[in-house]
């Protein structure tokens, strides 16, 4: 037996917000072996101390972040952290992974977990240092966005001790169902509502500050698999400079001639050429962009440092856009104004929303509203139709606060589209908003959609774009019934392996699993070959679908909108849908594949094999 | 017949164009049009790595990858558009 300190500290710090209890306990080795760190073990921590049925805005629900063996480390773009908890927006499974440094800080305190259970009578901040732990009251933070908050916690320092600080701003205090957690100021925690979770849960900050290594067992092995990658990286040209050069928006153009990109609340898929080149990548990098830059620790740096509105007094510098915000709260809500697109963001950034909800539930509402089944005076003065670029930033603003408009945005596009007798107008699944390519166009993008843990999400679902297109001599053709569900499965378990290892999806475009086996292994001791890491991932899906089912989800859950099966696009000239027999058979075989039952149960033999031992049979 | 070809992102320079028409023999295949592009050192180099696709590039035929048409082979019909794009990645 290998000593269990390499790779993890074997520590879990607990914190009880209710009964004000800090505690810290041993983490179980054999749980590092089964199920990494991340995603993995955040998953596997918190389905063993939470209650399925319990409301996620409630002092039941728990939060787990979880950094990994690789962090702390040299391996590229190892510092991502990890959360799970239930989604106030889903109201299953959350889990949303970051870059940022916060993991990195925190796993140098000296833990590998953090729980946090219960809610704060009052606004609190927790403090970590090796040295001790404190629960602090939080007033006087409350109402600060993100920026000033982080500010507010990290000044005073010298740069080699700078704490990081994850935290929520205004969107997760008044619990909006699709608030962020932000760390690094720009580096979000999006998706599934984490920030009204920790707002629920009086939870303003958590800053950690730290300096210890993580112990490498094998210096050779791990260094080997670490050359390997780089070298990689350093080969393949998206990581080595299109996604630095073009950023993700790099994509627009593209996902637009293969008939992927969505265009009025999904309504379509057409666009103007030169509509859509006034907010493509090239675009971003001619005009606004000031320069490119990576998460800690990532050399491939597709982040977007911009400034727009000139030098006036309208000149304003910030974050984004990327990709998915820039579809989301542009085309699909038809509106094709750059700065518009912008600005939104920066704000989105500071008040901590999830962009592609925000900006579908945007959409959603125009929509709505267009159809008059919005009453006006409900509107609070707003004009809301498609292609208005005003309405996006005042918008974004209101929604943080429950205020105008922005009250009937908050809860999202399900809840609100619900609310005007139209739920099948939310393009949602599970009531988490579709990212920014059409399921449409894809058959096995809509089977990664129907089946992601946390509603749609490609980065969880599976990201069928690259098969279909990038993906040279592996090509995946995208209207394949019979390889969807393989492919799609893939998808899913690498996400998870790059999730549980805390890296970042876009070393995909790089490598697989090879060099993450050696320099896990390599790390830690432990047997990881890739045969093994396979079957983490599948372990880690089967605990995401037992929660998930014990959380009340069916397999009519795993279902694309109406809208999907009943209104064809045009795709490389032919009529494309999603018909409910096409979903039918797809999930049927997709469950199949996953080794669960008809109704999407994990057969008992599975979780057997697995070693899962789940609440219920 | 007649192939409408779009460029994106450094292509452009490359072709010093956003889109040119390119007349090839009817019921020629994507080489032939591939062949009639490379009219230049720089552009044969953006398109070819010997006698094959370069690897880095990404070739649309009305909206479907080129290699799902069989690549180099593919029969090409009169008004297909292709749009060359560098390989890109994101989501
Ligand atoms: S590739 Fe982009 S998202 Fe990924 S770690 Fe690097 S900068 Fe962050």
């Amino acid at each position: 037996m290998s000593d269990p300190s390499f790779g993890i500290h074997g520590k879990i710090l607990e914190i009880d917000l209710s009964a004000g209890y800090v505690r810290v306990r041993p983490l179980d080795p054999s749980l590092t072996a089964d199920y990494l760190g991340g995603r993995g073990l955040a998953t596997r921590l918190f389905y063993e101390a939470v209650d399925p049925a319990s409301d996620p805005l409630g002092a039941e629900n728990v939060v787990v972040l979880a950094p990994s063996p690789l962090i702390g480390t040299s391996a590229p773009t190892a510092a991502r952290g990890h959360m799970v908890f239930k989604s106030p927006l889903t109201g299953f499974l959350g889990t949303s992974n970051s870059g940022g440094g916060w993991a990195w800080s925190f796993k140098a305190t000296g833990y590998d977990a953090l729980v946090v259970k219960g809610r704060a009578s009052s606004p609190v901040w927790i403090d970590i240092t090796p040295e001790k732990v404190d629960v602090l009251p939080a007033g006087r933070m409350w109402g600060k966005d993100i920026h000033a908050l982080t500010d507010e916690l990290t000044t005073g320092f010298e740069p080699a001790a700078r704490p990081r600080v994850l935290g929520i701003g205004p969107a997760g205090e008044n619990l909006v169902r699709f608030a962020a957690v932000a760390n690094d100021r720009n580096r979000v925690y999006g998706r599934c509502g984490p920030g009204a979770v920790w707002g629920a849960k009086n939870l303003k900050a958590v800053r950690a500050a730290g300096r210890m290594k993580t112990r490498v067992h094998d210096k050779e092995r791990y260094q080997s698999g670490y050359e390997q990658a780089m070298h990689l990286i350093r080969q393949a040209p998206v990581t080595k400079r299109l996604l630095r050069e073009m950023g993700t928006a790099g994509l627009v153009e593209l996902i637009n001639v293969i008939g992927m990109l969505p265009g009025r609340n999904f309504q379509d898929c057409t666009h103007r050429d030169e509509d859509l080149e006034a907010v493509s990548g090239e675009t971003i990098a001619k005009t606004i962009l000031e320069r490119a830059a990576g998460c800690y620790l990532c050399p491939i740096g597709c982040q977007r440092h911009t400034r727009v509105g000139g030098k006036g007094e309208q000149a304003e510098a910030g974050e984004g856009p990327e990709y998915e915000t820039v579809v989301l709260m542009g085309p699909v809500c038809d509106i094709y104004d750059l700065e518009a697109i912008t600005r939104a963001n920066y704000r989105a950034n500071e008040l901590g929303l999830d962009t592609i909800s925000f900006g579908s539930t945007v959409a959603c509402a125009m929509e709505l509203a267009e159809r008059g089944l919005i009453p006006p005076a409900e509107l609070a003065g707003l004009e809301l139709r498609f292609g208005r670029a005003a309405v996006l930033e005042r918008l974004a603003v209101e929604t943080a606060f429950r205020r105008g408009a922005g009250a009937l945005l908050a809860d999202g596009s399900f809840r609100l589209a619900e609310r005007y007798g139209r739920p099948d107008l939310s393009m949602s699944v599970k009531r988490l908003e579709i990212p920014a390519y059409d399921p449409r166009a894809s058959f096995t993008q809509a089977l990664g959609y129907m089946t992601s843990p946390s509603g749609a999400c490609h980065l969880r679902g599976g990201y069928a774009v690259s098969l279909a297109f990038f993906g040279g001599w592996k090509e995946i053709p995208r209207f394949s019934l019979l390889q969807s569900p393989i492919a799609i499965r893939n998808m899913q378990n690498h996400g998870i392996l790059q999730d549980s290892l805390g890296v970042c999806r876009f070393t995909g475009y790089a490598f697989g699993s090879e060099p993450w086996s050696r320099m896990l292994a390599g790390a830690t001791g432990l047997d990881f070959s890739v045969a093994r890491l396979e079957e983490i991932s599948n372990r880690v899906a089967a605990l995401e679908r037992l929660f998930n089912l014990e959380a009340g989800a069916g397999k009519l859950d795993d279902a694309l909108p109406p809208r999907f099966a009943e209104t064809p696009i045009i795709v490389a000239g032919e009529e494309r849908a999603v018909s409910v027999e096409i979903q039918e058979r797809m999930r049927r075989d997709y469950y199949e594949v996953r080794g669960w039952d008809a109704e999407g149960r994990p057969r008992p033999d599975l979780l057997g094999r697995l070693r899962i031992a789940g609440r219920r049979p | 017949m007649v192939v409408k070809v779009k460029f994106f992102s450094a292509f452009r320079e490359v072709f010093g164009t956003r889109e040119r028409d390119y007349v090839i023999p009817d019921g020629a295949r994507a080489r032939a049009l591939i062949e009639a592009m490379a009219d230049q050192p720089e552009r044969r180099a953006a398109l070819l790595r010997g006698s094959n696709l370069h690897p880095h590039l990404v070739l649309l035929v009305g909206g479907e990858a080129l290699s799902s048409r069989g690549g180099l082979e593919a029969e090409l019909r009169d008004g297909d558009v292709l749009a060359v794009f560098p390989m890109l990645g994101g989501g």
